[in-house]
This record gives structure tokens, sequence and C-alpha cells, in this order.
């Protein structure tokens, strides 16, 4: 048969040296993977004290790793969706460790893990309550008014909220990834981004209501389909071609396996929170227009009156960033600062190119605010 | 017809033969349901629909087999035909055609709306059929989950056709331009990066996101029936109910709300009371003492 017009043309010793590779790949890779345990998949490993309870919720308070730079100190809030632990990847892909290695003071709070006995726990409960309890006990310890906020996506609404609610007890806010015009997703209409935004539009308020009568909780495993199905070829490859490329490398494989030990580790979300999440937000788009409350106050942007820093990834298929930068026109505040940083979603935090941007932005920006 | 029309027709065969089982399967049940009324209605005493008629599934079970017998007998004289390389029997090709005619087999399906949907929405009564209702429930429910996954499954498998067609499509323009792919590498990054779009353009779609939003509901729908079936056997043997747990975290819930608020309430009380000490000048001793 005659080559020329053929799609498809591999010489024949180019074929058979990539499936020696391949082969040698995988010989070298099953054995790293049948050598390797659970426990030495290790996340979230820079050393904090527990410091504050209430029900499940935890504050927990970093280790200095050098000497303070930034005095006041600075309370990290992700959201009900995940864990905080992303921050805290690995010693290597750390905002945390970053931060901690540029003298800020640093304090997280984790949300536990809600089993159905929470399914009435609210956005007001966590922002109003949780949230605010941490901010209270925080400026207590070190004899302060007001103490600063790092928001990581819902967590960065929660502060968002509590800033505006409680303007007087925050110094400086700092929000990452946080959605604030839910509906942003239309103003660049990028293929393959704002698929959440789409998806929850496209259901009537009444079938997040017996979602949540039906589970009590919104699953993690629901919402972990849903952000599977964002990158479906992705998906499909991980386990295959994505898994095989880095098997026989130990250092890339571990880190292959603690973001696996991190997209596992799927908390549900209270069900009365994810139905105001859910329709009030995705849906109704309160936030923006300011008719979002809490506890019965509404959350007016405009009472955000202190330095504001957001922070937002240039390709993120989650918080498309015109969802994240709608904010600009609304706070209170003239010194407001964008930082655009290369990647994605949880790219943005872990991938190799943000790393030296990211905390360095951070540390930066809330040292010339003290 | 291109290939691609080809196996989109065959796409849709696929989805209908899925759904055509499914209604096949509903529709012997409907059938059995039927006869057990049919059996009481006939009678003039109290017996009510849904007591057991062995006489009428008997009849039911000899139609069924006869139907399966004839169904093989028109398979055998197909395959015989085919094998033979004759022209088709006209009355074979008729047939045929009525096989795959979706009309045909959606006309089966109103039985079974009617039957199964008038015993499950029916007017209830105090203190009959209860049980079955709730059984009737989760079967209909389930039901039309696979019914939804089924659809589901189509507007997917319409998706990868499309990516495979582009997938070809490109293939054949890089052979045209002589531009062929060097490494199975690079064909693999091209079958990921077409199927990728593909699949991205279809969750935009109005037929996906309905599809999506008619799974959702129908296997919250299961949920709750198997919850309401399990609610009943919990209070037979008496088990908490998943609604008395929920009503007791409700409570807690509320409690610790309250309590939460009471302790802010204290402690900015004690913090006024502290700032207002503070702001007041405290008398020398002699003064307060008299001394």
């Amino acid at each position: 048969m005659a080559d020329q017009g053929m799609p498809i043309k591999v010489k024949p010793e180019q074929a058979m040296r990539e499936a020696a590779s391949l082969a040698e790949k995988i010989a070298r890779g099953t054995e790293l993977f049948s050598k390797l345990r659970d426990e030495e998949v290790t996340i979230a490993t820079t050393p904090k004290d527990e410091v504050w309870r209430q029900d499940k919720v935890t504050l927990h308070h970093y280790r200095p790793l050098t000497e303070k730079k930034v005095s006041t100190p600075v309370l990290i809030v992700y959201g009900l969706i995940g864990r905080y632990t992303m921050a805290d990847l690995q010693e290597d892909r750390s905002l945390v460790r970053n931060l901690l290695n540029l003298g800020v003071d640093l304090y997280v709070v984790d949300w536990g893990s809600p089993s159905r006995a929470d399914r009435w726990l609210t956005l007001d409960d966590y922002i109003d309550g949780y949230l605010a309890e941490c901010v209270w006990f925080i400026s207590q310890q070190h004899a302060i008014d007001k103490v600063s906020l790092l928001g990581i996506c819902e967590g960065g609404v929660f502060t968002t909220c509590h800033a505006a609610l409680h303007p007087d007890m925050v110094k400086t806010l700092v929000l990452t990834i946080t959605p604030i015009d839910f509906h942003g997703d239309t103003v660049e209409n990028r293929l393959g981004h704002g698929f959440i935004n789409i998806w929850t539009r496209s259901l009537e308020p009444e079938d997040i209501d017996r979602l949540i009568e039906a589970y009590g909780n919104l699953p993690g495993e629901f919402m972990g389909s849903v952000f599977s199905m964002m990158t479906p070829m992705r998906t499909l490859m991980k386990y295959n071609l994505d898994m095989l490329e880095v098997m026989d490398d130990e250092k890339k494989f571990l880190n292959f396996l603690r973001m696996e030990k991190w997209i596992a580790d799927r908390p549900h979300h209270p069900g009365e929170a994810a139905k105001q999440w859910l329709k009030d937000l995705y849906q109704g788009n309160k936030l923006i227009k300011n008719a979002f409350t809490i506890n019965g106050r509404q959350v007016n942007l405009s009472n955000i009156t202190m330095p504001v820093l957001n922070v937002f990834a240039k390709d993120d298929h989650i918080i498309p960033p015109a969802t994240s930068q709608a904010l600009g026109e609304k706070v209170g505040t003239r010194d407001y600062t964008e930082l655009a940083l290369p990647g994605g979603h949880v790219g943005v935090f872990v991938g190799g190119k943000s790393q030296a941007l990211l905390g360095s932005g951070i540390a930066k920006w809330l040292a010339e605010r003290q | 017809m291109t290939p691609f029309e080809y196996m989109q027709s065959l796409a849709e065969m696929w989805g209908r033969s899925g759904k055509d089982l499914t209604a096949a399967q509903q529709d012997m049940f409907a059938d059995m349901a039927r006869r057990m009324a049919e059996g009481a209605g006939r009678q003039t005493g109290s017996a009510p629909a849904g007591f057991f008629q062995p006489q009428d599934l008997a009849s039911s079970n000899e139609a069924f087999a006869a139907l399966w017998k004839s169904a093989l007998g028109l398979s055998q004289s197909i395959t015989r035909t085919m094998e033979q390389g004759k022209k088709p029997d006209p009355l074979v090709t008729e047939l045929m055609s009525k096989l795959f005619d979706p009309r045909a087999w959606f006309s089966s399906l109103g039985g079974m709306d009617e039957a199964l949907q008038r015993m499950a929405e029916g007017p209830r009564l105090a203190d009959l059929w209860d049980t079955e209702r709730k059984l009737l429930n989760v079967f209909n429910a389930w039901t039309a989950l696979r019914r939804r996954s089924i659809e589901h499954n189509t507007v997917m498998l319409e998706a990868w056709m499309r990516a495979t067609g582009a997938f070809a499509k490109t293939l054949n323009d890089k052979a045209d331009r002589k531009e062929p792919l060097g490494s199975w590498r690079e064909v693999l990054a091209l079958w990921v990066e077409t199927a990728n779009t593909a699949l991205l353009e279809t969750q935009r779609s109005e037929k996906y996101l309905h599809s999506q939003r008619e799974i959702l509901k129908a296997s919250t729908d299961l949920r709750l029936a198997q919850q309401e079936l399990a609610a009943f056997y919990s209070e037979v043997f008496g088990y908490p109910t998943r609604a008395e747990l929920d009503d007791v975290h409700r409570t807690v819930t509320e409690l610790r709300r309250e309590l939460r608020a009471l302790e802010r309430a204290n402690r900015e009380a004690t913090t006024r009371k502290a700032r207002e000490r503070r702001r007041k000048p405290t008398k020398p001793i002699e003064a307060q003492t008299g001394a």
C-alpha cells in the first residue's frame, strides 16, 4: 500500500522504541508501587498546634519557622468543599510554609468532617458563629482588635461576608480563587470553564431542596463527581496515562499520590448551608447584588473598607477569573489590589510556576500594610 | 449515508434497544397487574385488586411463552434465509421493519404508565395497600432511574460518535496535507484533545443538562422512596427512623446556636463592663475608706 496520504506514519523502529520504553516504565513503576506504603504519603505536615475547638471545628496555630515580619496574625479560611490541606500539600508546594518562611504569623481553621448530624448547620453558623469565634479567640490571644483573613474559594466567601459584617475586626482581607459574581462565567464563556455555574443554573431550586432532603448533606462524593466531569478526558486518563507517566519516578509519583490523598478527602457539605450556597449564591447570585443575608443582616460589599488583595488563577475552570474580579467595583476601599497568577484552580496553590509568586505576593502585600 | 450518520443511527438503535428492554420488562409486570385487577373486578365480593389470581398469571405466562416461541421461530427463519443468500421473504421483511419501528416499541409503554401510575397515585385507603404502595413507589422510582440513565447514555454515546468523527476528519485532513503523525503518543494526544473538546461542548448543551437534571431527580426520588420504605420497617421493628434522628439533630443544632449567642452576649457584656471600669477614674484609697 502506498504511504502517501497516510495520516499515521510510525516507523517500526519508532514503535518498538516506544513499546520498549513503556514496558520499562511499567516494570519500574510496578516495583515502586509495591514498595510504597500509604503512611509514606503525607500531606499538611507543617507543624501546628490545636488552640481552640467548638463542636467539630478546630483552630490551629502554626509554629513559626522564622522571625515574625508581619505583626498581625493571619487566619486561613478554607471552604466546606475539600479541605485546607491543599494549601500545605508538601514541603516544596505549600503556601503555608512559604508564608511562614516569610515571617507571617499563621492560623488555620479546620471545619472537621460534617455528618448527617450537622445537616442543619447554615452558612450563618459558619460565618457568624464558628469563624467569628475564631477571629475573637485570635484577637484575645494577641491582645489586638483586628485580625487579617486569608480566604480560599468558598472560604473566601466566608471571609468576605465576615469582613462586610464586622469591618472593625478585620485588618486586611486576602482572597484567593474566590467567587463573588456567581454568574460571571458568562463574561468569557470559555469552553470547559464554569461548568458548576452552568449546571446549577440548569436546576430548579426544588431540585436542590429534594437532593438535600434525600441525602441530608451535599455528599462529598457527589461534588467529587461534578469536579471530575469538568475535566472529562483528564479524569479518564488519570489512572492509566497520567499515572504511567510518573510512576517510575519516586519523587513525581509521591507528588501524584499526595494530590490523590487530598482529592480523596471529601467532607460532606452540611445540608442547609449547601442550600444557601447553591440556591442563594450560585443560582440567585445574591452576593454581588448585596442581597445575601447572614443572621438577618445584609452583606453589603461596600462595607469592606479594609485593604483587599484579590488573587485569582488565569486558567481557573472552576472559578473563572471574572467571577472573582467582580469584587473590585463593589468594595468600599480604595486599597484594592488584584494578583493574577498562572495556573488553574488548584494549580495556583500546588503548581511549580506559582510557588514563587503566590506566597511572596501575599507576604509582601501584608507587610506593606502593617 | 456517511459513516458518521451510520454510527449515529447505530447509537440511536442501541439507545432505543435499551429502552425497549426496559419497556418489555415493565410491560410484563403491567400485564400481570392488569390481569390481577381484572380478576378482582370479576368477583362480586369485597376482594380488592392485588389479590393473587393464579389462573390469570398462568394465562399471562402462556401468552408470553407463545410470543417467545414465535419470536424464536422468526429469528430462525431470518437466519435460514440469510444463510441461503436468498432474497428475503416479503413477510419477513415487513416483520423486521416493524421490529425496528420505534413507534411499535413506544406504543407498549402506555399500558405500563397507566397501570402502575394508577396504582401508585390512586386514592389512598386508610388501612389497605399502604405497604404495597410504598413498594410500588420504590419500583417505579427504580424504573424511572434506569430509563433516565439510558437516555443519558444515549446523549453520551452521541458525544463519543461526534468525537470519533472529528478525530477521523482531523486524521484525514493531515493525510491530505501530507502531515502524518509520527508516533503513537502523538495519535493519543490528538485523540485526547479531540474527545475532550467534544465532551466539553456536550456538557454545555441543553440535551445534556436536561438529562443530568432528570437523572438527579430520578435518583433522589428513588432514595426518598427507599427511605420511606425503610422508615416503615424501622417503625415495625422499633428502630429510630431517619426523620426522628433528623429531628433530634435539628434540636441540638438550634440549642448550640442559642448557647453560642448567649456566650457571646455574656462575653460582650463583660468586655463592655471592663472597658467602662477602665474609663472611670478610681478614687484614692483614703477617699474610699474615709480614712
